[in-house]
């Protein structure tokens, strides 16, 4: 059976929010009802959604591998005022009637886009005295959690009062607390600065996470970067298990200075130059794979701009090609550049 | 750090080199042993993946005897952990790999092969 499940999502990367989700779900096996048969309708500018899922741990899964869920909440009742919201609550009683008795509780009441001074949070709580909870209020590990979020208006470049359109909210949302997103505090643990081992280009954690997310990344599966550079991508694909094959024309990327290659370094930072099955020298649009079908995804951040623009071998213009005699003559200076190279 | 999972993937691809450019020859090489997570999904899952015959040459020369010279229907956890060992656990850190064709020599240095090719070789 659907139930449904409100999703709190973090304030980043919104059109991400979606794609992470479904792609959370295909590795999982997870069956999410959206709201609007077509995803391409979807607002995904509002940080609330309401879902459909078969049952609690399908959320709780989500929010384990997700990293821009905030939180998950059974969903009981939205409106636009707080009359609608309560009318719903007693009109979903069957899906918090069993925590009436005897269940320690609290209540969180957010907003966002705007903080509710404390006088009329404590008003919203009160407000919902008709559901008449006997269980303990305790503040400090209560059973459950009911939170409550009011969604106001973008308001960033306006001049205004510090409590300027306090209760004007455009919808407020009711629900209980079923698990905070854990995954995103992957965010910090990748945080460039705190890694031994980086480059100019290096991609932001962030990114490289819901990247890594979107290769289904498990154990047991074979992904590859053929523009591996510092291997910011391969370390949080390498994380969620898979094993990462990396490959770059320029060698110096991936090595660093010290005889241990840097990629190695820094994924032993994070528990994982394991899965970092082997990295490899070559230019991608002439690669000496073999025939066959060899990895299960491929993900990158291909070179562009000019701080890491695309490089190939061989020329542009074929009409400047050298002679072979004159090649000949230059290669052994070649080897000589090359075994710099391969330091 | 090249494993032979990776020598049973990598072919020669200098220019005009089509035919029996697979596997490469290891040369002057120096293996380490590093122990690795045994994942038996993985190691079948790639079963199919791998060119049989190339892995266990390579195993058989780097010392290794331990895999039987034909796949057999049955694959039982001794063959997955015995391959797990020859995919995984085996590195080759220094040496080269030789095309047997054209005989084009990949330098392996801390464990990174340098498959680049010169200008003459790619078309």
């Amino acid at each position: 059976m659907v139930s449904q499940y409100l999703f709190v999502f973090a304030q980043a990367h919104d059109e991400f929010r979606i794609p992470e989700l479904l792609s959370a779900a295909e590795l999982h096996k997870i069956s999410i009802t959206f709201p609007e048969e077509d995803l391409s309708k979807l607002d995904v500018s509002r940080p609330f959604m309401v879902l459909g899922l078969e049952n609690e741990d399908d959320a709780r899964t989500l929010a384990k591998r997700c990293i821009l869920i905030k939180s998950v909440h059974e969903f009981y009742a939205r409106g636009t005022t707080y009359e609608e919201v309560h009318q719903q609550t007693r009109d979903n009683l069957a899906l918090w009637s069993r925590h009436i008795p005897d269940t320690s509780f609290k209540f969180k009441v957010e907003a966002y886009n705007h903080s509710i001074p404390q006088r009329r949070q404590k008003e919203i709580v009160e407000s919902f005295g008709f559901m008449a909870l006997l269980g303990k209020i305790e503040m400090k590990n209560p059973d459950i959690i009911f939170s409550c979020f009011e969604e106001y208006p973008d308001k960033r470049g306006t001049t205004r009062d510090k409590l300027e359109g306090d209760g004007k909210f455009l919808e407020a949302f009711f629900g209980r607390l079923i698990v905070e997103g854990t995954a995103r505090k992957l965010v910090k643990t990748f945080d460039v600065k705190k890694r031994s081992y980086y480059g100019n280009t290096s991609m932001e954690a962030e990114i490289s996470l819901l990247m890594a997310n979107q290769t289904l990344a498990a154990p047991g599966k074979l992904v590859y970067d053929p523009f591996i550079g510092t291997g910011s991508m391969a370390y949080t694909t390498a994380y969620f298990g898979a094993y990462v094959y990396g490959s770059d024309i320029d060698g110096r990327q991936m090595r660093g200075k010290e005889k241990k290659p840097g990629i190695v370094r820094a994924a032993a930072q994070y528990g994982v130059s394991q899965r970092i099955m082997d990295l490899c020298t070559f230019d991608v649009t002439r690669n000496p794979w073999r025939c066959g079908e060899l990895f299960d995804a491929i993900v990158t951040d291909p070179p562009y701009g000019v701080r890491a623009g695309a490089k190939r071998l061989g020329r542009k213009n074929e009409t400047h090609r050298p002679s072979e005699e004159y090649i000949c003559k230059r290669l052994s200076g070649a080897l000589q550049l090359n075994e710099y190279y391969t330091r | 750090m090249v494993r032979l999972i990776t020598h049973n993937l990598l072919a020669c691809h200098a220019k005009g080199c089509t035919t029996n450019n697979f596997p490469l020859q290891l040369k002057d090489v120096t293996i380490e042993l590093r122990e690795a997570e045994f994942n038996p999904d993985f190691v079948s899952g790639f079963l199919s993946r791998l060119e049989w015959t190339a892995l266990v040459n390579a195993a058989k020369e780097l010392g290794d005897t331990s895999l039987p010279p034909e796949l057999p229907d049955m694959v039982d956890d001794d063959l997955l952990k015995n391959l797990h060992h020859v995919l995984l656990e085996i590195h080759i850190d220094e040496g080269s790999m030789i095309c047997p064709n054209c005989g084009h020599s990949y330098p392996i240095s801390n464990g990174i092969p340098n498959m680049l090719l010169a200008e003459h070789e790619i078309g």
